[in-house]
């Protein structure tokens, strides 16, 4: 699709708005060209000396009628003209962000969230200059520079066309330009990119930037990236810099075209005094237009530039969406099959899983262990379709979750990820988000969790707001906090990434000994450090490097499985020594 | 909404005093006096140029193009109209005076004929009878032609000087910003989001661009133009400029009144903005949790209803400007009338040449150019004096918040450089709340000496983490004191002090560049066998041999497809890499397979050898390899010795190493 779709919908929306927004600008230029008309017939008049004071009056009330005409009809296109370009603005950040929420992990794991915001606001800001300022300018100079040559025609055509030799010098000196531009100005706006993206991480990792003293360092590569923004911009500005006067400069050599031509003409008496001066108010008014072009120019490649890059975020397509006809379910059982499951990040060689086979019946409780990166965060991230299998499938009451409707699938899903991510807001928002929970329900969950007396210790109680990504609370709080989220969903499958590392011990088996009594309701699936977390659940697989080594229930795996029984040693004499 | 901790109310901010931050903004300006002179110089250039494009118009009308009128000497004085008057001296012109008895009148030496007749001799005559005039037409073109070309010059000259400038104090002060944001300790960057910090560095420095690049000369330009205008009025006929002056003290209010509603308008757009980057940062950063908990909906309302605000706000700011570039227009064309008529009378009277009344007309128009320019430029000045004033409102941060926040930490590092290893830490009495009231630590009192590895233990939020904050001096103690080897930390250079620890933090931060940067964080010394040795030790080397670019790998924001066991392997090589006197881990090992860890314990006793360590542990096992063990309750030490000692007094440690087995 081209980019210039993206903002048609807008045009079509306020179509009647941007007419009457361009018959008022259409107006106002036509009623401007009569401003120097009067003046030439004052001029003719006085050159002839045959005018009185009281027409002298009836010329000036003329002109400031028009004017006062002018003014209101300027209020109407920059009200409408403008006002459109507003919202295409606004239109346009919604489908960004609407598109954004669509997008699956994969594509976080590669795009910077500077860049991302960069998108949202510059190059929004940058589209809709381009198109209320594009559209003005345009109309302005068409309809200025039309008029305008017409009564330059109507006065002498043969001045006329002298006058206007420099106006193709002009279109050719613009194109020229403009393709010059349009690459500059992607430049610049990706150097930008990189500028906020640097920001961003400099200001999100300043706890270990200053643990490590690397101050010094980041804001010496923050200096060369701002150096590399300034040396793109004044490349750009090379272009632009000499864009407006070199337009400046071919008005002007129209003007001393008709200062030369129109001066001999007049002395010649093949034109009047008055034609002369209105002549030279006429060049006056195609000044305009003339740099107009160039502006345009410069604001639309500018704007189409960030239309461009807008628009190759709105062309990602959702790696994962709804097939056609995919399937609308309401309420699964919750069995889950894996079949030779196979998955591939983009950026790596290796498969993150593979040939992975899991059949885990409904209610029942399969516990996940294995060293780090071993694929048991990717092997959960399949199951809401966070990411899609590569190879094989994954089947929920016997159907490929492919073939369910996204929605759906996931409605069906707690999940608990590994890293808390709280919003700013409100601890019981955090909790509950979009669900309808009665109050009672939502102590009884957070006692379950031990994170009710924690949440009244502070004095706002469920009402304390926890700051950008819960910044005022400790690990193990958000955690909790998270983990309540997940168990509060009343749906047929919970997943929980790693639920108690960041939790005491005690509360860790607190926690342990509520799942294990919601099992016969839900289907759950546990990854976990600890192997006491997952030591009773029906099922345990080991993965390693993405393939399941072993599996089966826990005397099985201490029988057959070296890491499993190595691990769990090492863990239970731990917890020998500790007792001893 | 965010105002219990502190954010910037971006609403209350006051209105910002031009004067006071163009001042501020002074020094950023001075290493660039002698560019920003040239730069107005040439604008001045331009200006007359300018200027004398409409005068040489008016030099070319009554010259050469338009007779003058001969009311003095006039032969026929009975009707009042202009005449060209010839040198009849010359056979040529004599020739054509001859041929046309009637339209000629002759005098002694010369001869006149009436405007309005000349059209009716022929071209070859006319060119001949004003042969003078015609080449003082080529004469002045050439002249403006050349004018033209210098002022293409100088423009280009300007444009670009003044870019430059524009550029390098913007860089100059983005630098300033970003490095003084990184010197302010921790507690500000839990009370400002990450999203807003950025709009200050990069979107804030960059509105005022125009600022620098354009406003500075223009506002030059214009006034010269408005002060250059008017002279040149005053001198062509003083009155007609004054009484068409007359206008002015309603534009100066109008441009007053308008400048005033334009700058809420700005700030109004400014706070929307800078709330729709916060809100998308969030969207972004918690993009899993929001397609898993299926909140894309009430996400996008909320984003919505923000964008719409925006909108709404930009819509009030286009009705400003669409009244008042109006009102300023029609300002002008009322001073143009007033000229027609009174000029026009005046040219009746006999009291102004028609050339004059042109250029008068010419210049009046110019005139409201830059009254409307600067009250425009004057609204651009306004969104960028918002942008400074928050600027310095971070670049003072240091002073004005209140009680709980720290001095910026360039002040502390004045402090003793600390020349020895670190032989102690200790805590005397020392008390923290991160909200007034509310204490995470209270009275907590321990020494410990070199080489020795004391474990924290306790429930999750009995303040082991912000333990480790008060060491890493990212925060300062409510009350108490902090001591290495004896100085209260306050008085020790921070840097040299941070150099001497090394920290695993709780969740790994990994930097967008390549996992062997992560590890040396920027230590160049580093040899490749060293290099070996530590990603050995970490066990970091199985996972890198396994990425197709090995340690070159660089990652993506957040660390991207590395597990975080991996990243944690990362931020624990970074340790290694640091050989500190004092290691600070705090959770590192949660998110570890117990066999991993077995083989980090073991690297870990390695390096503690000779070390002080301090490990925040949340499996009893980190504990009992420990020399000493503190344990944390709410905020106090209940209890603190070695495993045995605390086994044996079967308290809140033996307590917690019981429920462990169950």
């Amino acid at each position: 699709m081209k980019s210039i779709n993206l903002i048609k919908p807008y045009f079509v929306e306020s179509r009647l708005v941007l007419f009457l927004g361009l018959m008022c600008l259409i107006a106002v230029d036509f009623l401007q060209l009569f401003i120097p008309r009067i003046i030439k017939w004052v001029i003719d008049d006085l050159t002839a000396l045959r005018i009185d004071l009281i027409r002298l009056l009836f010329y000036a009330l003329y002109i400031v009628g028009l004017a006062i005409m002018i003014g209101v009809f300027r209020y109407g296109w920059r009200r409408c003209l403008i006002g459109t370009s507003r919202r295409v603005e606004e239109g346009l950040r919604n489908s960004l962000v609407a598109h954004i929420q669509t997008l699956s992990a994969s594509y976080f794991d590669k795009a910077k969230t500077g860049d991302l915001m960069a998108h949202a606001t510059n190059d929004i800001q940058h589209v809709r200059m381009a198109v209320g300022m594009g559209i003005v300018a345009f109309t302005d100079a068409v309809v200025l520079g039309a008029a305008a040559i017409g009564f330059m025609i109507y006065i002498n055509l043969q001045l006329t066309i002298i006058a206007l030799i420099p106006m193709p010098m002009i279109i050719f000196f613009a194109r020229f330009f403009s393709k010059k531009m349009h690459g500059l100005y992607q430049q610049v706006q990706g150097a930008f990119s990189d500028l906020t993206e640097n920001v961003r991480e400099g200001f999100a990792g300043i706890r270990i930037i200053k643990a490590y003293n690397r101050q010094k360092e980041t804001n010496e590569k923050f200096e060369n990236i701002s150096k590399h923004y300034i040396g793109k911009n004044l490349k750009l500005v090379r272009i632009t810099g000499s864009f407006f006067p070199i337009m400046i400069l071919f008005s002007n050599l129209s003007l001393a075209i008709v200062l030369f031509l129109g001066g001999r003409k007049t002395i010649l008496a093949t034109i009047t005094a008055g034609d002369f001066v209105a002549f030279i108010s006429y060049i006056g008014l195609m000044t305009w237009p003339m740099m107009a072009m160039g502006w345009v120019t410069s604001l639309i490649q500018r704007g189409v530039a960030s239309l461009d890059r807008i628009n190759k975020i709105l062309q990602t397509p959702p790696m994962i969406s709804d097939i056609p006809g995919a399937k609308s379910i309401q309420r699964v059982k919750g069995s889950i099959i894996f079949e030779g499951v196979t998955f591939f990040y983009q950026s790596k060689a290796l498969p993150a899983l593979s040939d992975v086979h899991i059949e885990l019946e409904p209610g029942k409780i399969l516990g996940i262990v294995g060293p780090p990166g071993s694929g048991k965060t990717t092997l959960l991230n399949l199951i809401p379709r966070l990411f899609d299998v590569s190879q094989g499938r994954i089947l929920i009451d016997g159907t490929d979750i492919r073939k369910l409707k996204v929605n759906d699938l996931r409605a069906q899903i707690a999940f608990m990820p590994q890293e808390p991510f709280l919003f700013d807001g409100t601890i019981c928002k955090n909790i509950i988000f979009n669900n309808k929970i009665t109050h009672p329900e939502l102590i009884r969950i957070t006692k379950k969790v031990a994170l009710y007396d924690t949440i009244q210790s502070f004095s706002k109680g469920f009402e304390t707001i926890v700051g950008e990504k819960g910044i005022i609370l400790s690990g193990g709080q958000k955690q909790r906090i998270v983990l309540a989220r997940a168990l509060l969903q009343k749906v047929p499958i919970l997943i929980l990434d790693d639920p108690i590392s960041q939790v005491d011990a005690e509360t860790g088996s607190e926690i342990i000994k509520h799942l294990r009594h919601r099992a016969r309701h839900q289907t759950i699936i546990i990854v976990s450090h600890r192997l006491s977390a997952v030591r009773f659940a029906d099922q345990i697989i080991v993965l390693d490097s993405g393939r399941i080594l072993g599996s089966g229930i826990h005397a099985q795996l201490m029988e057959s499985n070296q890491y499993y029984a190595k691990t769990f040693r090492l863990q239970e004499i731990e917890e020998e020594l500790n007792a001893s | 909404m965010h105002h219990d901790f502190g954010y910037f109310e971006e609403e209350s901010l006051g209105k910002p005093y031009d004067f006071k931050l163009l001042k501020r903004l002074y020094p950023f300006f001075r290493p660039y006096k002698l560019l920003l002179s040239c730069s107005v110089l040439l604008v001045v250039f331009i200006t007359l140029l300018d200027l004398s494009i409409p005068y040489i118009t008016r030099i070319a009308i009554d010259r050469y193009i338009v007779p003058k009128m001969n009311s003095a000497d006039n032969i026929s004085p009975e009707s009042k109209s202009r005449y060209l008057r010839v040198d009849i001296s010359e056979a040529e012109i004599r020739k054509i005076v001859s041929k046309y008895p009637d339209l000629f009148k002759t005098g002694r030496n010369f001869a006149e004929i009436p405007l309005n007749k000349l059209a009716t001799l022929e071209k070859k005559e006319l060119a001949v009878l004003r042969i003078e005039d015609l080449s003082g037409v080529s004469l002045i073109t050439t002249v403006f032609i050349f004018i033209i070309i210098a002022h293409f010059g100088f423009n280009f000259l300007q444009v670009m000087l003044m870019e430059y400038t524009g550029q390098m104090i913007m860089h100059e002060l983005r630098l300033r910003l970003f490095s003084h944001i990184q010197s302010l300790s921790v507690p500000f960057f839990s009370r400002n989001p990450v999203g807003r910090l950025v709009t200050r560095v990069t979107n804030d420095v960059q509105n005022m661009h125009e600022l620098f690049t354009s406003v500075i000369t223009f506002v030059f330009k214009d006034l010269f133009l408005l002060i250059g205008i008017a002279g040149v009025l005053l001198g062509f006929n003083w009155k007609l400029a004054l009484i068409s002056f007359a206008i002015l003290p309603f534009v100066l209010y109008t441009s007053i009144y308008f400048s005033g509603q334009a700058r809420e308008a700005f700030r109004d757009l400014r706070i929307k903005i800078a709330e729709i980057n916060t809100n998308l940062s969030e969207t972004i950063g918690g993009i899993k949790i929001i397609q898993l908990f299926r909140l894309e909906k009430e996400n996008y309302n909320n984003f919505k209803k923000l964008n719409h605000e925006n909108y709404l706000a930009g819509m009030r700011q286009i009705h400003v400007f669409a009244v008042f570039m109006p009102v300023i227009e029609i300002f002008g064309v009322v001073a143009i009338a007033i000229v027609i008529f009174y000029g026009g009378g005046s040219v009746i009277a006999g009291t102004i040449s028609l050339g004059t009344l042109v250029a008068f007309i010419s210049y009046m128009k110019m005139f409201f150019r830059p009254i409307r320019d600067i009250a425009e430029k004057y609204n651009i000045m306004q969104n960028a004096m918002a942008s400074a004033e928050r600027i310095f409102l971070i670049l003072d941060n240091s002073e004005k918040l209140p009680k709980s926040i720290p001095l910026m930490e360039s002040k502390l590092k004045f402090g003793l450089p600390i020349k020895d290893k670190i032989r102690e830490v200790a805590f005397e009495d020392v008390s923290f709340s991160y909200v007034d009231g509310e204490n995470v630590l209270k009275n907590i009192h321990f020494k410990i000496a070199m080489g020795e590895s004391v474990a924290i233990v306790g429930p999750t939020g009995s303040g082991k983490t912000t333990l480790v904050n008060l060491i890493m001096r990212f925060y300062k103690p409510t009350s108490g004191r902090v001591l290495f080897n004896g100085v209260p930390i306050d008085e020790i250079e921070i840097l040299s002090l941070r150099s001497k620890i090394a920290l695993v933090a709780q969740e790994p931060f990994l930097f967008t560049t390549s996992i062997r940067d992560n590890i040396a964080q920027g230590n160049r010394k580093i040899s490749e066998k060293r290099m070996e040795q530590i990603l050995a030790d970490s066990n970091c080397k199985t996972f890198i041999d396994k990425l197709p670019n090995g340690l070159e790998t660089t990652l993506s924001e957040g660390g991207g497809a590395l597990s975080s066991g991996e990243r944690q392997l990362i931020s624990i090589a970074r340790a290694f890499a640091r050989d500190p006197d004092l290691i600070l881990l705090d959770e590192a090992t949660s998110y570890i397979d117990s066999e991993t860890e077995r083989k980090i314990q073991e690297a870990l006793s390695n390096l503690t050898k000779n070390r002080t360590a301090i490990i925040v542990a949340h499996r009893l096992s980190t504990a009992r390899s420990a020399d000493r063990i503190i344990c944390l309750h709410r905020g106090r030490i209940i209890e603190t010795g070695t495993h045995d000692e605390l086994m044996q007094c079967r308290g809140f440690y033996y307590r917690l190493n019981q429920l462990q087995n169950l």
